[in-house]
This record gives C-alpha cells, sequence and structure tokens, in this order.
C-alpha cells in the first residue's frame, strides 16, 4: 500500500430508504476491518444517523460544532418597515403583513443569500453564520474510528455537513494509517446524496424486489453515473416477491447495465441482530443472511483493489 | 421558534386542513400510509388531495400503479451575462455568496450553475444590468387524478441538489390548485430525515402524523422528527408500523411517546397482503379491505375523519 495514497471512499446508497443501507455498512465496517484493511467509518446520513447503534455505540472521544450555514437577521431598530426585504426574497422567508410592523424573518426557510441585504435602505439586515451541526467521532468496539455526522434540526447544507464529516474521516485515516472510508449514505438523491458519492471510488446500492425501490434505485444510478462513480447492486429481503426479484434482476442486467453483487435473503436473523445492535456478520455468522452478505464484502473487497 | 414566527410559519392560502404523514426513518412505511390513508379517506366521501413531497424519491404514484407523465418543469432564476453590458467590475461574483459567480480581473464573470441558488443577488447589485433572468430547471411538478384523489407529485431532477426549494413549489402548486378546488383534507407524504425538504413539507401542516418502527433505529429517528414537530409547533401523532414483530422495541416506542407527551394513535401489524398490494401497484385497502392491515388504516382514517370536525 502506497502510505502517500488518500484513502478510497466507498459509500453505501439506495435512493429508496429503510431497504438496508445500515445493516450492510455495519457488516461490511467490520468485515473489511477484520480482513487486512484498515478502515474509518462516516455516517453520512446526518438527518438520521444509525451507524454509531448498528455497531454497538462507541467510545465517543470528541464532539465538534460545525458553523458553516447563514442566516439573515434584523435589527428591528434600524428597520424602516419598507417591505423591499419581502419583495426579494425568493424563499418566501421573510413575512410582514402589516406595514406598520418590522417583517419577521423565519430562520428556517432562509437560505442565507444575502439578497435582502443588499435592497434593505438602511442596512438593517446582517448575515450572520450558525449552527449547521455537529460532527462525533467515537471509537467502535471493532477498532476503528466512527466520524458521524449530526445535522441541526430543520437545516439546509446537509451536504456540507457530509463534505464536513468525509473531511474529519480523512484526517482520522491518517491518524490510524487507514486506507478505506466506508461511507453510509442518507435515503435520497439530492444534497447530501450527491456530497457522498462525489470523490468515492465505488458505490454500493442498496435495493429490495419492490417497484418503489426499483424505481429510486434507477434515479440513484443515474446520479451515480453522472459522477461516473463505479458501481455494484445489492438485492435486499429477496424474498419478498419471488417474481418481482426476477423482473427486477433482469432489468437491473439488461436496461440499467450494472452488475449485481449479491442478494440477502429475507432473514429473521437481521431484525434480531438489529435489536441487538450487533453487525448481522457477527450477530449470527451461520445465518442464511450474514453469509450472504459475507459474501458480498469479499467482492466489495475485490472491486477496491 | 417565538410563537409569533410559527404563527407566520404556518399561514397558508387555502382553508382545507393539512395533515402531513412523516416519520424521521426512511422505510417505516410513510407512503404506505399516506396512500392508503388517502383512498379510505376518499372511501368516507371525502374530497381528497395528496401531495407527494418526498421530491427526492416520490413513490406515491408507484404505490398507486400509475406513470407520471406531462410533468410541468419546475424553474428557478439563474444568472445570463449579457458581454455587450457586462464591464468586468465582479461585483456580482462578490454578491454572489455561493460562489456560483466567479471573477477573475478583466474577465466575464465564470458561472457554475450547480451552485446556483437562484437568489439573484447578482442582479441586484450589477451597475449595468447585464445580468438577465434566465431558468434552470429544478424538478418536476405532475398534476393527476387517481380513484378520485387529486395527486400533486413532486420530483427533484437527478443530479440536482437543491431539494428545499423543489418541495416549496410543490407546495405552491398544491395550494394554487387547492384554491380553486376545495378540498375535504390536503395530505402531504414529505421526505425521509429531519432536514429542509421535510421542513418545507411541514409548513402549513395543521397536524402530523410520525410513522415508526418498533427498531432501535426506528425509536433514534423517531425522537428526531418528534423534536422538529414540536420546534415548528405541530401537534403529532405516531402510527406504529409492523407493530408486532416479535422481539420488537415496541416498549421503547410507547416510552418515547411518553416522555414527548404524543399518542400513538394506530398500531399496523405486519401483513403480507400488504407488500403483496405494494408489489401489484394496488393501494391495500382497496385489493385486500379485510386484511388486517387494511383494517388498520381504515380505523386510522375514522380517526382522522374525528380530527378535521
Amino acid at each position: 500500500m502506497n502510505p502517500l495514497a488518500q484513502p478510497k471512499e466507498i459509500v453505501v446508497a439506495s435512493g429508496k430508504g429503510g431497504v438496508g443501507k445500515t445493516t450492510v455498512t455495519a457488516s461490511l465496517s467490520v468485515f473489511l476491518a477484520k480482513n487486512n484493511h484498515k478502515i474509518v467509518a462516516v455516517d453520512a446520513d446526518v438527518d438520521a444517523p444509525n451507524l454509531s447503534i448498528s455497531l454497538g455505540g462507541g467510545k465517543k472521544r470528541e464532539g465538534r460544532e460545525i458553523r458553516i450555514s447563514h442566516k439573515a437577521v434584523l435589527d428591528a431598530e434600524k428597520c424602516i418597515k419598507c417591505g423591499k426585504c419581502g419583495e426579494i426574497c425568493r424563499y418566501g422567508a421573510i413575512f410582514q403583513f402589516d406595514a406598520a410592523e418590522a417583517p419577521f424573518i423565519i430562520e428556517i426557510l432562509c437560505e442565507g443569500c444575502g439578497a435582502c441585504t443588499l435592497v434593505c435602505p438602511t442596512q438593517a439586515i446582517k448575515i450572520e453564520e450558525k449552527r449547521t451541526g455537529e460532527l462525533i467521532i467515537e471509537d467502535t468496539k471493532y477498532g476503528f474510528p466512527l466520524v458521524t455526522g449530526r445535522l441541526e434540526l430543520g437545516e439546509h447544507n446537509s451536504g456540507h455537513l457530509v463534505t464536513s464529516a468525509k473531511k474529519i474521516g480523512h484526517v482520522e485515516a491518517e491518524k490510524v494509517g487507514a486506507n478505506l472510508l466506508v461511507v453510509d449514505g442518507a435515503p435520497g438523491i439530492g444534497c447530501p446524496v450527491i456530497a457522498s458519492i462525489s470523490g468515492a471510488a465505488y458505490v454500493v446500492a442498496v435495493t429490495e424486489p419492490t417497484p418503489a425501490a426499483k424505481r429510486d434505485l434507477e434515479r440513484l444510478i443515474s446520479v451515480v453515473k453522472h459522477f461516473n462513480v463505479p458501481a455494484g447492486i445489492i438485492i435486499n429481503k429477496a424474498e419478498i416477491s419471488e417474481i418481482y426479484r426476477k423482473e427486477l434482476k433482469n432489468w437491473i442486467t439488461e436496461e440499467l447495465k450494472m452488475p449485481i453483487l449479491g442478494e440477502i435473503p429475507l432473514d429473521y436473523e437481521v431484525l434480531k441482530a438489529l435489536t441487538h445492535m450487533t453487525p448481522i456478520i457477527e450477530f449470527n455468522p451461520s445465518s442464511r443472511a450474514a453469509k450472504a452478505i459475507t459474501e458480498i464484502c469479499k467482492r466489495v473487497a475485490e472491486k477496491i483493489e | 421558534m417565538s410563537e409569533q414566527i410559527s404563527k407566520f410559519f404556518h399561514i397558508k392560502p387555502v382553508p382545507s386542513p393539512i395533515i402531513a404523514v412523516t416519520g424521521g426513518k426512511g422505510g417505516t412505511g410513510k407512503t404506505t400510509v399516506a396512500v392508503n390513508l388517502a383512498v379510505a379517506l376518499k372511501m368516507n366521501e371525502k374530497h381528497v388531495m395528496l401531495v407527494d413531497i418526498d421530491v427526492d424519491c416520490p413513490n406515491d404514484a408507484v404505490l398507486f400503479g400509475e406513470k407520471l407523465e406531462n410533468g410541468e418543469d419546475i424553474t428557478f432564476f439563474k444568472p445570463r451575462i449579457n458581454t455587450e453590458k457586462c464591464v468586468k467590475c465582479g461585483k456580482c461574483a462578490e454578491a454572489c455568496l455561493e460562489h456560483a459567480l466567479v471573477y477573475v480581473k478583466d474577465q466575464f464573470p465564470a458561472f457554475f450553475e450547480e451552485l446556483c441558488s437562484g437568489c439573484a443577488a447578482c442582479q441586484l447589485v450589477c451597475p449595468v444590468d447585464a445580468i438577465e433572468e434566465d431558468r434552470k430547471v429544478l424538478g418536476k411538478v405532475y398534476i393527476s387524478e387517481v380513484d378520485g384523489i387529486r395527486l400533486v407529485t413532486g420530483e427533484l431532477r437527478p443530479t440536482e441538489a437543491r431539494s428545499p426549494l423543489v418541495a416549496f413549489k410543490t407546495k405552491q402548486k398544491a395550494y394554487e390548485i387547492a384554491e380553486k378546488e376545495s378540498f375535504d383534507v390536503i395530505l402531504v407524504d414529505t421526505a425521509p430525515g429531519v432536514h429542509n425538504p421535510v421542513v418545507r413539507a411541514l409548513q402549513g401542516a395543521d397536524f402530523a402524523l410520525a410513522v415508526t418502527e418498533p427498531t432501535p433505529l426506528g425509536a433514534h429517528d423517531l425522537g428526531r422528527i418528534l423534536d422538529l414537530t414540536r420546534t415548528l409547533d405541530i401537534s403529532t401523532s405516531v402510527v406504529l408500523n409492523r407493530a408486532y414483530i416479535k422481539g420488537g422495541f415496541k416498549k421503547v416506542i410507547y416510552d418515547i411517546c411518553e416522555k414527548y407527551g404524543v399518542k400513538i394513535v394506530s398500531e399496523v401489524p405486519f401483513d403480507e397482503k400488504l407488500i403483496e398490494a405494494y408489489i401489484r401497484g394496488v393501494p391495500v385497502v382497496k385489493l385486500f379491505p379485510d386484511s388486517p392491515c387494511a383494517r388498520a388504516i381504515f380505523e386510522l382514517a375514522d380517526y382522522v375523519s374525528e380530527q378535521l370536525k
């Protein structure tokens, strides 16, 4: 391994929520850590970060506040109630119903663009830096560090927070000599997902045999292809529908033209592992699901060699 | 947020009550509950609008077995620099806090569309009116009617990052339609999570249903969404999906609800009929009205109808 090389990023994504991203990420991280890789895990699902729970909770080492959001703040004493700020705001974040009253800026809707500051004749509005969220660094019981991004409720800038989390992941990687970042992505295809995928070496896309998951996978893969990142697909809960499973597999190979990394059977042990907050490959290695996931992990490890 | 701000935040241009279906964690059954609740309310003779504001991955139409067609573009401002007028002063780039416009001395500003938030600050500061209004396409909104329900779907264009703006515009479109037709109820299906697109979807809601599942992850994310609806001052009830899975975390969910002072108003059992209906693209309340999960949704519809009175 070249010590100067940047660690590679593997991102687990899905489009649709609840198809098993975190279950896969937890097992993949532990598998790689136990099979000659040095890794750092990053939870980039900053809205609903669950990787720490799935890894049984770690020892928190550090918390960092991230303040990269911008919000308009009004000084009511300087305001002459002209209403120009409300007219210019394209995000519906400034309300003024009574010309005799100063307008209200609803912080949670403000994009921090600063257009209102430019039209205000009395410089009554300022742009201020606000808390975007926090990054938590912990040491997991499996010997690798985990960086978790936690977005402030209702915030914009989830993508910036993901980028910050990955940056700290790289700093941790340098400290422990890791060659891999395993990133648990957010559902969807928007800002946080784009930030996760950009710069990634490989995307593991998790899906299930249902029309909704297929539709969302299609949308995710169009983003992945746009960023030119190689990817492979896992069909989770494969037995929910035998008929649809065949249809989905054909479609992935023929239409989407993507490789299938493997299929994970519907297995009650997965749920049990989850409630015991232990990755399935550790909780019950001889279970059907654990065997399937182990094979998939081997394939992912080959892909990133 | 202060009382006054939360009052402004929820102002809506239509009198119809709005119920948001949300939940924190992905895949807990938000869309299943929203779609089937819409159908059940329609069966109760209600005039229903269903608005899908999970703009990253909108699936309400998929659950109806419908294909979305003839969408209308959702666009936002982007600058077009008129190089005949531009004096290369660089003021536009200075005003652009997103750094979508970049200025190098003695050159026309360079524009990076993917960074542009569409605020038009550049246009405000240009001393020679060299910045003209162009539009960038952020997504699409689809208006359709299925089973007598008005369906409005917002869809983010893949590779575009600004889901909150697509959510915002989808809501505006829904309001436009609701101003013309009067609905007994507007149901809004939100994205997972607690980020800004969810805030946009929750705006104007009279109450929210948070759909969760009895797992540690469902429990953790339920706490987050209840924090958010509390911040936004939206009265919230919980729907516990897959309620009786063996070894589940049901008690933990009940404890969280007690802590937040919210009620669990429905327990939807895990039911294979639901998956069959889901895959066939027919709402389960229509396909298997006697199945245990359909019966739970009908009871939920009765509860919601009570709340609407």
